[in-house]
């Protein structure tokens, strides 16, 4: 095994230099419990890519579902993930964690597929989404001139310390979350799966897809700011209904 | 944009810009004037107190959102695919 051998997804967000075929000895930088996971990966633990399967499976789909547009190229597209680990997992240098690994190349995989099936335009999920233009909140929610030029004219409505408590128990409002981060474009979906959902740290965020930070947090504001909308939405309705 | 650090911690941020920058400051990923400059405003105002603490909020709530597409059985494919590629290994 040489250099040149190092498959692309390895190289992601990374130079793409690749080290001795290492598999008996796992890599030093990652934690113990991900050294520990791996070395069972290496040994094809049907137990242990089970349980990884399934942590993952949730977020795998939805970030392929807002590049594909349909969920069972989605799931393709995932399988296909899955059968690429396997197959490199002797080249896997740890020098991400797996998961971001992982998310690379299911990222990859269903960018390839998603300009394959380019007849999808037409879903709300390939909304094109300008960073630069778009503010964050309604600007018309903001004094425009005068001494408060910049500061609230309509302010959010304070949430208590149940709310989120409230919000969570409410199949309604759950479900109002839930179509708010369904409907995101797929440049501020991703984003938000991986950094909130997934939980993956910024810095890894930005290689998998290969941004900025400023950019990673343009966008997951503008994610976040959708979700809280419909939540006040949602609240405003709860509120008239009273 | 709000995004730039041309403006020093003496002058006055407005709340659309602290808006714009909340989700960096929450992941303490902005600058050390900015920060304080952010935090002076949000100590006098009570409208990006509560939507600071909102986007907080949903940060923390996206997580622990109930799934629908989440369930095992709906990963039982792609497990039995796995299963049956590493038996073929
Ligand atoms: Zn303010």
């Amino acid at each position: 095994m040489n250099a040149a051998t190092t498959t692309r997804r390895e190289s992601i967000g990374q130079s793409p230099r690749a080290l001795p075929n290492t598999s008996s000895v796992p890599p030093r930088s990652l934690p113990n419990d991900e050294q520990r996971l791996l070395a069972r990966l290496r040994q094809s633990d049907e137990q242990a890519f089970d349980e990884l399967v399934t942590k993952h499976h949730g977020a795998l789909i939805r970030m392929a579902m807002g590049h594909v547009g349909d969920r069972e190229v989605a799931e393709e597209v995932v399988q296909d993930t899955w059968m690429a680990v396997i197959e490199s997992l002797d080249r896997f240098e740890g020098r991400s964690s797996l998961r971001t690994w992982i998310f690379g190349i299911m990222i990859h995989k269903a960018k390839d597929r998603g300009v394959r099936e380019k007849r999808h335009t037409t879903f709300s999920d390939f909304e094109t989404f300008d960073e630069e233009q778009e503010d964050a909140v309604d600007p018309s929610r903001f004094h425009r001139s005068g001494e408060w030029a910049g500061h609230w004219a309509f302010p959010p409505q304070p949430w208590d310390d149940q709310t989120p408590e409230r919000l969570l128990a409410s199949q309604q409002a759950v479900q109002a979350m839930n179509r708010a981060i369904e409907a995101l474009p797929v440049t501020l979906k991703d984003v938000l799966i991986l950094r909130d959902v997934e939980g993956v740290e910024a810095k890894q965020v930005c290689d998998i897809l290969q941004i900025t930070e400023t950019n990673l947090y343009v966008r997951l504001h503008r994610a976040r700011e959708r979700v809280r909308r419909a939540v006040e939405t949602y609240l405003e309705g709860c509120q008239r209904a009273v | 944009m709000a995004h730039d650090a041309s403006q020093s911690v003496h002058e006055e941020i407005t709340c659309r810009e602290v808006v714009e920058w909340t989700s960096a400051y929450l992941d303490a990923h902005v600058g050390e004037d900015r920060k304080q400059q952010i935090a002076l405003h949000l100590a006098a105002c009570a409208g990006c107190g509560a939507y600071v603490g909102q986007i907080a909020s949903v940060r923390d709530l996206v997580r622990l959102l109930p799934q629908t597409v989440d369930s095992p059985s709906e990963s039982e494919q792609v497990r039995q695919a796995v299963a049956a590629k590493l038996r073929r290994q």
